[in-house]
């Protein structure tokens, strides 16, 4: 039976599917698009003790983005002087258990990830869990909030995170 | 300054035509490095004894292991190390292998414990290193460790100044105090910005852990590399002036392009003696500690000015101004590194091997700092200085492109001459413009000296 859950998990996947698109073929101007004016984008720190409820104006975070920052971020990186982007790295996110529901008037989703990122030789994996705030207007969704945390203890192996996740 | 080397690694003796890999003229004004110093793994082999068992390197600041039985686990120096404090109160540091068959005893990055066991044979050890329990006492005589051997090992000597903790594996080093030399007066100043002084500051929450396929030195001296700002940052530049334009502040964007224009003149680099530097700029991001951006809320403004009348009172306008405006990137001897730019950063890196480092990198905050003070540091930690910011994660490509460059060509040296005071009586006490390489002269100064046993920072 096709009912409003399975409605719902079916729009939000597509939704973080498109998301996942733009991003693989760099069209970040359009990416941030995605994004409410009064968004965040947070990667936290791989040595959080409570990742999902750390403030990242109290503890480090790797990314800690207001919605101007998501935006020069994405700016910054479609420059060549973006160095440790140049040329552009090819990535891959993959997208996967996606769980959405509403909560607090939101539409809610996590999803876990598996993202790749290839440069210079060398092929990286990010990999963890991401929750997601969303707004619904008309059909479509944009994000308010965007939080990731990764299953790492370090970033020995891949060095870096200079992709959007 | 032609002494016979006594470096002579495998691949480098040819390259370095029977000399040191330092090569300074000062009447040709020529400084150089060769690259053997960077790609070679016998020159690593060397560094890791004469300049990583006879330097003094950083452990942790004290704000980590506040309480009796605190303990973080590092990695210093090739080693692993557990930085606690025992019930007495007491800072202790000991080397986390087991004195039974080896095996790392703690194996949490941080915690609070009495005692640690070794999950092997279950050898139990107090935080002082003291064997406490052989698990299983039959068999071994009674005094198997009457003479302490099977203790935890603990390196030969920890010192602090002003609650940044140190060790080192050689037990007739000199003092640290007398090992840092002019840095401990830039350590001064890191204290003296807080309103509580070295009790006020404390290393915040969460860390970055990244590595670099590069040589350690790639990264030491990007740290505080002026001359790279411009060429390297341009894009952090144009995210400032961003920013600053999309508030309308007028004042912020053309702060940004003095300094774009001019970089040269927003301070200088001072060496400090023993290798260590500093560079003095003022890059136009604003700090907290007491220099306000125009487009930062007038509540912001307004506590960032009272923060600059208290340094005024306490200290007089000429310091306070120093204190305030100007970031100071400090590098120790041999790995260790203090970015003072928004707030206050320690970045220790670890080499692997010649090839790669680990770093690891830690924020200070202040007691008693207002939450919006404090928030306006942390998203500079990750926004610049971070693995995922604007400026390090392009540092960390330029470091890599120069470890493939000089590894995949037979050029044999690197140029370092910039700004040398050919007249100088040592070149690691030399000033220079902040976007000369007088703080990399002294740096590898100190290194020939420390590689061809010149200096080994003995007591006499």
């Amino acid at each position: 039976m096709i009912t409003q859950d399975v409605i719902r998990k079916i729009e939000v996947e597509n939704f973080l599917f498109r998301e996942a698109e733009l991003l693989d073929s760099w069209q970040l101007p359009e990416w941030t698009e995605l994004y409410t004016d009064d968004a965040r984008y947070e990667v936290a720190s791989l040595s959080a003790d409570d990742p999902w409820n750390a403030d990242p104006h109290d503890s480090i975070f790797l990314i800690s983005d207001d919605s101007e920052e998501l935006r020069l971020r994405a700016n910054r990186l479609m420059k060549k002087s973006a160095h440790c982007e140049f040329p552009h790295s090819k990535t891959r996110h993959l997208i996967s258990n996606v769980r959405a529901y509403e909560e607090d008037g939101h539409t809610k989703a996590r999803a876990n990830f598996v993202t790749y990122r290839t440069k210079s030789g060398k092929t990286s994996r990010y990999m963890g869990e991401m929750h997601y705030v969303l707004e619904r207007q008309g059909d479509d969704f944009k994000i308010r909030h965007k939080r990731c945390v990764m299953d790492l203890e370090t970033l020995n192996d891949q060095g870096r995170l200079t992709i959007i996740l | 300054m032609k002494a016979q080397a006594t470096i002579t690694p495998v691949r480098s003796r040819s390259e370095s035509q029977g000399e040191g890999l330092v090569d300074i003229d000062r009447n040709k004004g020529r400084f150089r490095v060769n690259r053997a110093a960077y790609k070679d793994p016998d020159v690593f082999e060397l560094e890791k004894k004469k300049i990583f068992d006879k330097c003094w390197l950083y452990v942790g600041h004290r704000s980590e292991i506040a309480n009796p039985g605190d303990y973080v686990v590092r990695e210093v120096g090739g080693r692993d190390i557990i930085f606690t404090r025992d019930r007495k109160g007491e800072v202790n540091t000991l080397i986390n292998a087991c004195t039974h068959r080896g095996a790392t005893v703690c194996r949490e990055k941080k915690g609070s414990a009495r005692s640690f066991t070794c999950p092997y044979h279950g050898w139990t050890f107090d935080n002082t290193g003291k064997l406490l329990s052989t698990f299983s006492n039959e068999g071994y005589r009674e005094d198997l460790n009457e003479d302490g051997r099977l203790n935890l090992p603990k390196p030969a000597r920890l010192e602090h100044y002003r609650g940044f903790y140190f060790i080192n594996f050689n037990p007739k080093a000199i003092s640290l105090s007398d090992y840092l030399a002019g840095a401990k007066d830039v350590i001064d100043s890191y204290c003296d910005q807080a309103a509580e002084g070295e009790d006020g500051l404390y290393v915040v929450k969460g860390e970055h852990a990244y590595s670099i396929r590069a040589n350690y030195k790639y990264l030491v001296e990007n740290s505080y590399d002026g001359y790279h700002v411009i060429p390297t940052h341009i894009s952090y530049l144009e995210y400032l002036k961003d920013r600053a334009a999309n508030a309308g502040a007028e004042e912020d964007v053309n702060v940004v392009a003095k300094a774009g224009a001019n970089f040269r003149g927003t301070g200088k680099t001072r060496c400090l003696g023993h290798g260590h530097a500093v560079l003095d700029s003022r890059v136009p991001t604003g700090r907290p500690v007491a220099d306000p951006l125009e487009r930062w809320p007038d509540k912001v403004k307004q506590q960032v000015n009272e923060n600059r009348k208290r340094l005024e009172e306490r200290y007089g306008e000429e310091y306070a101004s120093y204190l305030a405006e100007l970031q100071k990137n400090l590098v120790i001897f041999p790995n260790l590194v203090f970015n003072d730019n928004v707030g206050l950063t320690i970045r220790v890196i670890n080499p692997v091997s010649h090839n790669e480092i680990h770093v690891r990198a830690w924020g200070l905050g202040h007691t008693g700092e207002p939450p919006e003070l404090k928030a306006i540091r942390m998203d500079n930690f990750s926004n610049f200085l971070g693995p995922a910011g604007f400026g390090s994660a392009d540092d960390i490509e330029m470091l890599e492109l120069c470890q493939r460059g000089i590894e995949n060509s037979p050029t044999e040296w690197s140029e370092y001459s910039k700004g040398m005071n050919v007249d100088a009586p040592d070149l690691r006490l030399q000033e220079g413009a902040p976007d000369d390489e007088c703080q990399m002269q002294a740096y590898w100064t100190q290194w020939d000296r420390v590689m061809r046993d010149i200096d080994t920072f003995e007591q006499e």
